[in-house]
């Protein structure tokens, strides 16, 4: 499973930034997406997907890092 | 000591966003006041701005920004704007805000509280009241004084003050000096309709409701928005050629310290002439008020008895209008609003009318501006007060 996609949906929903624009592997920050953006999205995620994301993370720069965190996340809802 | 220029003015208003707008449609003596929350228990009313906010932030941009903030980066964009300023046109460290604000992000907060225990993570980012002035700041790229005035209904009219002494001692070479107010959520509506301060009104009537210096005046009705203006001395709005709306001649400031919300005509009158002894001018030079005027039963009176003690016999000579009748009462925006209508009555030399005044109260006899009598053709100079709960004063001067 992964998430990508629909966070990349997400982003385009709440932010209007399309995929194209958002390189999963580039630093989410360069794009806007800073530290106060990233604590709102997160809660948006939550609220998606009915998880409750750890407020641990202070490392996540990229889109897949965000994306491989939220499928950890929901594979251990699913468990 | 400089003299201190009016270059800019910009307003994110309940009747539009330009002072021109603003100010024909309260010459037409238009309500912007409608009811507002249904579901409330009882009615409400509230004066609303519509706001695109889609003109000056991206959907990124807006994280955690509340209303409150997106209309005060509105407002002082469109007033610098106004004065021709563009970005790099002065160095960012002589560059103040002035904001006045008398609550914060109030939608943050009510959603907070609406959450079921979820609470948005900027939620106190976005409530500060000091957000708005920091938020114009970034936007404007200010790095002098940026500086917040949380005084209720004064304010922004004390922030305009504090503005102009900064300009005036040479502290900065551009103030933007204004204030904003976006409240109208329902918790704050119930809060204030506790409070037995706001107007009254039969199903239909709600654009009607407030009616200053009346008779059969109930108080006011809440507005929302944004206003705010540039402030330069003379010369340095010379040097750069600027257009000049007015001079802000005189203000001043002082504090019943008698009870919290109940007004004080002796403390009123304390910053009514300490504005006229700084632009040096006798009340008799004052050809028009912009008033408090909240049309509640015990400030209007009080606010007239300020005047009387000022004025004294002159008292006639001086006329007076309340707009809150058409706009409502911004709070912590209610100055900056005003301020930018008297400034529009000098320019323009034409007076907002006292509307819904058609049973006058002999306990508030004032010269009242009339809907049929609008002409100032002779107007030189112009005051606007400001009554803040917790009791104090703001008044400014204006001249042309």
């Amino acid at each position: 499973m992964s998430s990508l996609k629909e966070l990349q949906d997400l982003i385009q929903e709440k932010y209007g930034i399309p995929s194209s624009e958002l390189d999963p592997q580039a630093s989410m920050r360069e794009k806007g997406l800073d530290s106060l953006a990233l604590a709102e999205f997160i809660f948006e995620i939550e609220d998606k997907f009915g998880i409750e994301v750890p407020d641990d993370n202070p490392n996540i720069d990229t889109l897949a890092e965000l994306a491989a965190l939220v499928d950890k996340v929901r594979a251990a809802k699913v468990a | 000591m400089h003299s201190v220029a009016v270059t800019g003015l910009g307003v994110v208003a309940p009747h539009g966003d330009t002072p021109e707008a603003l100010f024909a449609a309260l010459l037409r003596a238009e309500s912007a006041i409608h009811p507002v929350f249904p579901e409330l228990p009882k009615p409400a009313a509230a004066a609303t701005v519509d706001f695109d906010a889609s003109r000056w932030f991206t959907k990124l941009q807006l994280a955690g920004v509340d209303r409150v903030s997106q209309l005060a980066v509105a407002a002082a964009d469109l007033a610098m704007r106004d004065a021709g300023l563009e970005a790099g046109a002065v160095d960012p460290e002589r560059i103040g805000v002035f904001a006045g604000c008398g609550m914060g992000g109030a939608a943050a907060l009510e959603a907070a509280y609406r959450g079921n225990g979820r609470v948005p993570p900027l939620t106190i980012p976005a409530f500060m009241p000091n957000a708005p002035a920091s938020h114009v700041a970034m936007r404007q790229r200010a790095q002098g004084p940026v500086l917040t005035y949380s005084v209720a209904c004064a304010s922004s009219s004390l922030a305009i003050a504090e503005a102009a002494k900064a300009v005036q001692r040479g502290e900065v070479d551009i103030a933007i000096a204004g204030g904003s107010e976006a409240l109208i959520v329902p918790g704050v509506v119930l809060a204030w309709q506790a409070m037995q301060t706001l107007a009254g009104f039969e199903p239909g009537e709600a654009a009607t409701a407030v009616r200053p210096f009346a008779a059969d005046r109930s108080g006011f009705a809440l507005g929302e928005g944004a206003a705010f203006l540039v402030l330069e001395s003379a010369a340095h709005a010379r040097r750069r050629g600027a257009r000049v709306h007015a001079t802000l001649a005189g203000w001043g400031s002082s504090c019943d310290a008698t009870h919290l919300t109940k007004p004080d005509a002796e403390g009123q009158a304390r910053a009514l002439r300490q504005a006229l002894k700084q632009a040096g001018l006798k009340p008799g030079d004052v050809g028009y008020c912009n008033a408090h005027g909240t049309a509640t039963r015990i400030g209007d009176v009080v606010e007239r008895e300020a005047l009387a003690l000022v004025w004294g016999e002159q008292l006639d000579g001086l006329r007076v209008s309340s707009t809150k009748a058409l706009h409502g009462h911004l709070l912590g925006a209610a100055g900056a609003l005003e301020a930018v209508i008297t400034v529009m009555a000098l320019r323009e030399r034409q007076l907002p009318p006292n509307a819904h005044g058609a049973s006058p109260d002999p306990a508030c006899a004032l010269n009242l501006v009339r809907e049929a009598d609008t002409q100032a053709s002779a107007l030189e100079a112009a005051i606007s007060s400001s009554f803040a709960f917790g009791g104090t004063n703001s008044a400014l001067l204006f001249t042309r």
